[in-house]
Formats: C-alpha cells, structure tokens, sequence
C-alpha cells in the first residue's frame, strides 16, 4: 500500500483529492503557491469532514487524525518521499508543464506523476518529462473526496507499471477507475457533450422550450437534471469553454460545435446559478 | 370534408385499441394499454408468449376507437399500416403515430383523414415514463390533440406538447450520447463496460451509454440517426460504422479489453 502522496495545488480538486486520501490513511504533502491558500484548503477540509461526520460518512474520532495526516507545504522538494504526486493547479498548458519539469528534479525516478486536467492532453503535459512512462492522467471529479469515478489517462507513452501503480492507489481510496486512452475529454466530457449540445440545437430550432426539454428528459428519460438546469449549475460559461476546448481538439468535427445561445449567454453575464440567472432565473436565497 | 369528419371522439376506459408496429414497441404499450383497462388488439407482435393480455388479429376490429402506429425503422411498412388504418377506422377514430423518425406532417400526407393523425416520441425501454411528447401536424385541429392528451393521461404520463421534428427530443438527444459512445468505443478510448461505468458514476446517467444501446435496439438507434442526418443534412449526426455494422449484424462488438495501446 502507498504511504505518502503528494498534491500539487490546494484548490477545489486539490484540496478534495487530499481529503480522500487522507481519509484512507494515506500521508498527504498539499503544495501550494503560499501559506494563505493553504490555510484555506485546511479550513475548507475540515467543513467538508465536519458535514461527513454530520451525514455519518466520517466517525468523529478520526476526524482529527485525518486533518494531522495533511501536511501543508510550500516547498516542492518536499515531495521527495512520496511515490505518487497529482497536480491540480490551474487549467493553463504552460503552466503545468512548467511544474511537471519542476516536479521530476524533486521527486525520486519511481515516483509516478499524475495530472487531474480536465481539457489538456495528458501526453502535451507529460511530454516534458525526461521520462515520460511515470506521466499519466488521473481526472478526478467534483467533489473528489465524494465522487467515486476517476479516469485513469493513459498516454502511448505511460508504461503498465504506471497504470498498475495508478490503480493500486485509487484501489486503497476507494475510488472506481476506468481506464482511458488520452484523446479530448477522455469519456466523460466528451460523451456528455450531446447532452447539452442536442438540447441546445432543439432550443434554437423551437421544437421545445428549456423547461419542456428538461421535463423530458427526467421524466420521460429518466435523468437526474435536465441539461439547462445542469448547465446553470456548472456554470454556462464553464460548459461553453469545455465544448470550444472540445470543438477545437477535434479540429472542428461538427458533432462538438459549440452553439450561438451559448456564447449569447455569456455575452449576457447570464452564467447560471452563481450569478443568479442563466435559462432559469434564481433568486438570492437558492444560489 | 365535412365537419363531422374533422372531429375525434374522446376514447372512453375498456375502449378497444388497436396497435400496428415493430417489436417490443407494440408489446410494451399492448402491456400498458391492458393493465390500465383498455382492450387491446396488435396487428402482428412477435413474442407470441405476451398474448395472454392481449389479442392479435390482422383485421382491425369493429368498435375499434383509438390506434397507435409504432413504427420507426421500416417506414415503407408504417405507411401500409397507416394506409390500413385510415380506411379501416371511422373518420372519428384518432390515431397517434410515433414520429421520431419521420415527421407526423409527412406522415398526414399518406392518409386521407389527415385531421385525425398525431405524432408522438415512442422508443423501446421508455413506455414507463410519466412524461411523452406528442407532436401535432400542420393539419391536427385541437379536438384531437385532446383525444390524445386525455389517452396519455390514463395511461399516467402528462404530455409535452412539442413541435412536429423529426427525432424529436428524447429520441435525439439519447441517441446522439450513444452515437458518441460508439465513436469513442471505435477509437480505442475505452472499453463499453468502462464506458457505461463512467457515464453512470461521473455524471449520474440513469444508464450506461452501450447498455442503453441494447435496450433500446441498436436499430431503433441507428434509424433515429439516420432520419436526422436526412432532415437536417448534417454531418454531426452520421452514424458510428461501428453502431451500424452493430445494427447490421446484430453482433455486439469485441467486449474483450484492448491489449496495450
Ligand atoms: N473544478 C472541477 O470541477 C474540476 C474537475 C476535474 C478536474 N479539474 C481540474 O483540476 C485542476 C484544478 O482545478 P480547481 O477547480 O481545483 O482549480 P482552483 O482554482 O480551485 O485551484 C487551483 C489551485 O492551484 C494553485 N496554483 C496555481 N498555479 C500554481 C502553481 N504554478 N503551482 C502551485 N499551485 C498553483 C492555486 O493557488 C489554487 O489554489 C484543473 O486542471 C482543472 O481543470 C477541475
């Protein structure tokens, strides 16, 4: 069993990812760019591990062990014990491969490097690696200290050791992988896309409204949300940059052609729910 | 025509209802029709086992007052049945026609009483849901878009009326996630049970992507993709070779894990 992993970036993702594997009795190393940020993520963890207890998810007794176990660290050569390290900073190419090159002098050669990237190439982020066989993608999803699927983004350079390492330890947090070959949005992002895309297509044809199409699709199919309620859950902006990062990677196949309302939207600041209206409007105390 | 041929009459409980189309549609709403106190009648069914609930009879039955056509791949077969019915039926009797894969307007144009069509979104596996979609034609008046709104709601589900498209919404948009699937299962990006595991765990699908394929038929599937990409003459909705050679052969594809990469 793997004792001590590292993560890179003490955001949302990152400060989940820890959180899961802390939970499991793993020894966390959370790196991030200042002590502020750091002392947020271990705030936001431990509301997340108050309302575990809450939901009894988490026995109380252990919740300060677990927070002990989270070692908040501002320097990356504090990265040298452990055998996995994921990052989960910012969505930006440059940015990453500028760590990953940084993380290879600070970790031993074993050491498996993992990237959480949403909308990258796993193999353009790991392809700065002098070896990139210990690259590999591991896309956790939102909340990740609650959310079991994780896939696992296998580069043609990720060698099977890798792949085996990577599932041993979401074997240990309890996590479901699935195996994916590194190709844009990997599967979850890329199957959904039709989901909203259709929908939006059949609102800007009129066959139905954005409510009718949410009804139809939860009651008549069976779906938790409807697309437009999803959508302004997630933000219209963050979904419409998601399918234009799709669009693009496939080098305009039109079955991810990002749609007018979309962009119209965003031109509205009608985002969704974070700013109070999206294709459905929200009053203060539901945001 | 005159006015007494533009009206539908409302379908009273224990009503006879007659049923033409393709298997397991027929069977599924055969099944929901007598357990909510209609007699029913199908034209052909092939699970000759169900017939315990429900006749079969070529003919359509005298008194008949309500008929449903549920057909989506063999379009010349559902313009025979809809030609049948129309002759066979009084100018009173409704008729509601699934028109997912081609649109209620087009199939009005097939039949002399053409007040007394209606569209609607019907797929295998979906017969349970409380919500359908019906479609009026260009020629449907209100009298028999009531007929069908107040047939659906004793059957429980409420409807959603919708303009007459071909595809429709619940068709379309399904279809389309498993078309992608199949993409990405042609690709090499997974595997289909890997797949399915991912669309229900990461974003909560009430089922997988290729199981939902299989319950539904691949060729349902494939017909509602190939009506689209006519209607609307758009590559977005070309099918997957590998879920029409599915469709074709009635093979499932290679379930075994691809070695290496
Ligand atoms: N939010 C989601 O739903 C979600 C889901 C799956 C994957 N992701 C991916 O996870 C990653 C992180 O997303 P997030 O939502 O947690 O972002 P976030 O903005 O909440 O957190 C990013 C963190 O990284 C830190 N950071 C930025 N640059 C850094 C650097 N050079 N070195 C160290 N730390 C740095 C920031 O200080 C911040 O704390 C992104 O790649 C994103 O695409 C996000």
């Amino acid at each position: 069993m793997i004792k001590h992993v590292g993560v890179v970036g003490a955001g949302t993702m990152g400060a989940g990812i820890a959180l899961a594997a802390a939970r499991s009795g793993l020894d966390v190393i959370l790196y991030d760019v200042n002590d502020t940020v750091l002392r947020q993520a271990l705030e936001r963890i431990k509301t997340d591990l108050k309302q575990g207890v809450a939901k009894g998810k988490v026995p109380a007794d252990e919740v300060s062990s677990i927070v002990t176990r989270i070692h908040p660290r501002t320097n990356l050569s504090d990265f040298h014990a452990c055998e996995l390290v994921v990052e989960a900073i910012i969505e930006d190419l440059r940015v990453k491969k500028d760590l990953f090159k940084h993380l290879e002098t600070h970790t031993k050669t074993s050491t498996v490097l993992a990237t959480n990237t949403s909308s990258l190439s796993v193999t353009a982020i790991t392809s700065v690696l002098r070896k990139p066989e210990r690259g590999i993608g591991l896309h956790f999803f939102n909340p990740a200290h609650i959310m079991k699927l994780v896939e696992i983004v296998r580069t043609r350079a990720t060698s099977e050791s890798t792949v085996a390492f990577a599932r041993s330890f979401l074997h240990d947090i309890g996590k479901q992988p699935v195996l994916v070959r590194d190709t844009p949005g990997f599967i979850v992002n890329r199957v959904a896309r039709p989901f909203y895309g259709e929908a939006l297509r059949l609102l800007g044809e009129q066959v139905a409204t954005h409510e009718q199409i949410d009804r139809i699709l939860k009651q008549g199919a069976g779906f938790a949300m409807g697309p437009f309620e999803l959508m302004d859950l997630i933000g219209i902006d963050v979904n419409f940059a998601v399918t234009q990062s799709m669009y693009d990677q496939f080098f305009g196949e039109p079955r991810y052609r990002p749609h007018p309302i979309q962009k119209q939207m965003v031109d509205a600041g009608r985002l969704g729910k974070k700013t109070g209206a999206g294709f459905y409007t929200y009053n203060d105390n539901t945001k | 025509m005159a006015p007494s041929a533009s009206k539908t009459s409302t379908v009273k409980k224990k009503a006879a209802v007659y049923i033409t189309g393709e298997s397991p549609l027929v069977e599924e709403y055969a099944e929901l029709g007598s357990s909510h106190g209609y007699t029913v009648v199908v034209q052909w069914n092939e699970d000759r086992k169900r017939d315990t609930v429900y006749r079969r009879s070529a003919i359509v039955p005298a008194g008949t007052s309500l008929a449903l056509e549920l057909t989506n791949t063999d379009l010349e077969r559902k313009k025979k049945n809809l030609q049948k019915l129309d002759r066979a039926l009084p100018p009173t009797a409704a008729i509601i026609s699934s028109s997912v894969t081609v649109s209620a307007s087009e199939q009005a144009t097939w039949i002399n009483h053409r007040h007394r069509l209606s569209g609607c979104s019907v797929l295998p596996s979906f017969s349970a849901g409380s919500v359908i979609e019906v479609a009026p034609t260009v020629y449907t008046p209100v009298e028999t878009m009531e007929v069908v709104r107040r047939f659906f709601a004793s059957l429980g589900k409420t409807c959603e009326f919708v303009e007459d498209r071909v595809g429709m919404v619940l068709p379309r948009v399904v279809c389309q996630i498993i078309n992608e699937a199949c993409f990405a299962l042609q690709e090499g990006v997974s595997t289909p049970a890997e797949l399915d595991t991912a669309m229900t765990l990461g974003v909560n699908y009430p089922h997988g992507p290729i199981e939902w394929a299989e319950a539904i038929g691949l060729r349902q599937v494939e017909a509602v993709l190939v009506a689209l990409q006519k209607d609307l003459g758009e590559d977005r909705y070309r099918v997957a070779p590998l879920l029409r050679q599915m469709a074709m052969t009635g093979e499932w594809w290679n379930k075994k894990p691809q070695e290496g990469s």
